[in-house]
């Protein structure tokens, strides 16, 4: 469920108020201040050009290895970097908020709570798997929100952004959930971040249970934000073809 | 000339709002306040035809809330919840804990004072219930009692779970501790029912009267005098004696997830104290003195 972007459209890509015969007003939307708008194109360039990097440091570690196993240490300190460095933008981005910060906390929480802490599953494949998953979404994501702030946004990154989720989705997903499966046996033999009985705060957590009904939420929270996207996509893509026909 | 306008949604054709008496040199800007403000908000009950700001053709919009279910159905479920689940723990009921605890008893103090304080706190709030509050509305939508009982019978369970387990561990400071938290917990009890009675009592049965409700001779409900909403004062008060009682986390981080909601509500009651009384006292804050 962190492998795509679930998030709504900014309506009107960027600016236009309510048109002629528009009597609700309901669709004006206030664009950010100058200020604003400087300081979200930065941040979104930075954050195309981060996952670029990581982008170019798999590439060139493949071609230097020779083999597509335990990249992950080639990137892994943009790759945190960058991902937790996302936390700057629940609320700021165009997307929900309640949307957004899940996303980006379960992002967050699969970097360190679960490929971090437990080092044993760092050499796994999966975790190359979520990461192609999430780079190649995330350099598209940037991309479109730095466009749509600049009001020139080609409609090849639109229909990427709302076309490879199809794929990109579930194999993130996968690749996430492979991982934490990878992890458990490592998290049970340790006791990672658990506490037993007794204590004096009476109180107990076995992160190994946790980490099995983390998995087991993907079940009814995956198809929602993948059907979500769908949908987002019909909305996006068609309404843009209306567009086109009147042009 | 008066101008009568009708506004049609443009994608059903349907019939939105008829407005007359609109000035022939009124801006569509203009037009569209009107529109707007007449789907702003509710209307009660007790709102007299004549007097609302509509032409000689009212119309009235009926917006479907859903299902309801009444404030008094959910307070007595979400309450009664707690009371009997925290006593399947306390007695500890078969498939809990290990077979061989079945039916055993806690052999700390604590444990059984515990259990008569949060029971204690439950009947104390059906009663009141039933007994003394007034409510505002009869209903809310029919989710939030799924809602709401989620959240205090998982609450209370899982309180309960550690609070009567086999391996339970009483508190660092042991009776002293306990004595004090007991004090605070039951301070801040008799304090909240205070402010319970006070607010009823500012209120006729049967009414839906607002006024600004100010400290009586009972001592407790001097704290009017720097909250708004003293009964959420008092009521994280209890729960943070409470925690202190049992040592116990899951305790604590109830009363932080209370605190957090009774904070949003006691910030809206203050600011429609605010906007509805022009003489509101200055000093009081919404639920901490001085502070929140």
């Amino acid at each position: 469920m962190a492998a795509a972007s679930a998030t709504a459209v900014a309506k009107g890509n960027g600016g236009g108020g309510g048109r002629a015969g528009d009597a609700s007003g309901t669709r004006k939307k206030k664009g950010p201040g100058p200020l604003a708008t400087a300081y979200l194109v930065i941040y979104n360039v930075v954050m195309t050009a981060g996952w670029l990097v990581i982008a170019v440091g798999l590439v060139r570690a493949y071609l230097a290895k020779g083999s597509y196993h335990s990249l992950y240490y080639s990137i892994e300190k943009p790759l945190k970097f960058f991902q937790t460095g996302a936390l700057l933008e629940v609320g700021i981005v165009p997307s929900s908020v309640v949307l957004t910060s899940f996303q980006v906390m379960s992002r967050v929480f699969l970097i360190w709570a679960v490929t971090h802490s437990v080092k044993e599953v760092q050499t796994e494949d999966s975790v190359l798997l979520f990461v192609i998953a999430w780079t190649i979404t995330e350099i598209i994501r940037y991309s479109f929100y730095t466009f749509s702030l600049l009001n020139h946004l080609p409609y090849l990154i639109k229909w990427a952004r709302y076309t490879l989720f199809i794929v990109l989705y579930p194999m993130g997903v996968s690749g996430e959930l492979l991982t934490i499966y990878a992890a458990l046996p490592f998290v049970r033999q340790a006791g990672l971040y658990s506490i037993s009985l007794p204590n004096k705060y009476n109180f107990s957590f076995d992160y190994y249970a946790f980490l099995i009904l983390i998995m087991i939420s993907y079940i009814p929270i995956f198809p929602q934000l993948y059907f979500h996207m769908i949908h987002q996509r019909r909305k996006v893509l068609s309404h843009t073809e209306e567009h086109k026909k009147f042009e | 000339m008066r101008h009568h306008v009708e506004i049609l949604d443009a994608k059903t054709r349907e019939k939105l709002c008829f407005l007359d008496k609109v000035e022939p040199h009124a801006t569509i800007a203009e037009i569209k306040n009107l529109f707007t403000k007449t789907q702003g908000k509710s209307l009660k009950d007790e709102d007299v035809l004549q007097k609302l700001p509509v032409g000689t053709t009212a119309t009235l919009y009926f917006r479907d809330l859903g299902a309801q279910i009444s404030w008094v159905t959910v307070f007595l479920t979400e309450y009664a919840g707690p009371l009997f689940i925290y006593l399947l723990f306390y007695f500890r009921v078969p498939f809990i804990y290990g077979h061989k605890y079945d039916f055993t008893s806690s052999r700390h103090t604590v444990v059984h004072l515990a259990c008569i304080c949060h029971s204690f706190h439950y009947v104390k709030r059906l009663l009141e219930t039933l007994f003394v509050h007034r409510f505002s509305h009869g209903t809310m939508p029919l989710r939030n009692i799924f809602k709401n009982c989620t959240y205090y019978w998982g609450f209370a369970a899982w309180m309960a779970y550690y609070i009567n387990h086999p391996l339970y561990t009483p508190p660092t400071y042991g009776a002293q501790q306990v004595k004090l938290a007991l004090a605070i917990f039951v301070i801040c009890q008799l304090g909240n029912f205070s402010i319970h009675m006070a607010l009823r009592d500012l209120r006729p049965a049967g009414s839906k009267t607002r006024k600004i409700p100010y400290p009586t001779k009972n001592p407790f409900t001097w704290l009017f005098l720097l909250v708004s909403c003293p009964n959420y004062t008092y009521e994280v008060g209890s729960w943070i004696g409470f925690a202190i009682m049992t040592q116990c986390l899951p305790v604590a981080l109830f009363s932080l997830v209370g605190f957090t909601q009774m904070t949003i509500w006691a910030k809206g009651k203050h600011r429609s104290y605010l906007k509805e009384f022009r003489d509101y006292p200055p000093l009081r804050m919404p639920i901490i003195p001085f502070l929140l």
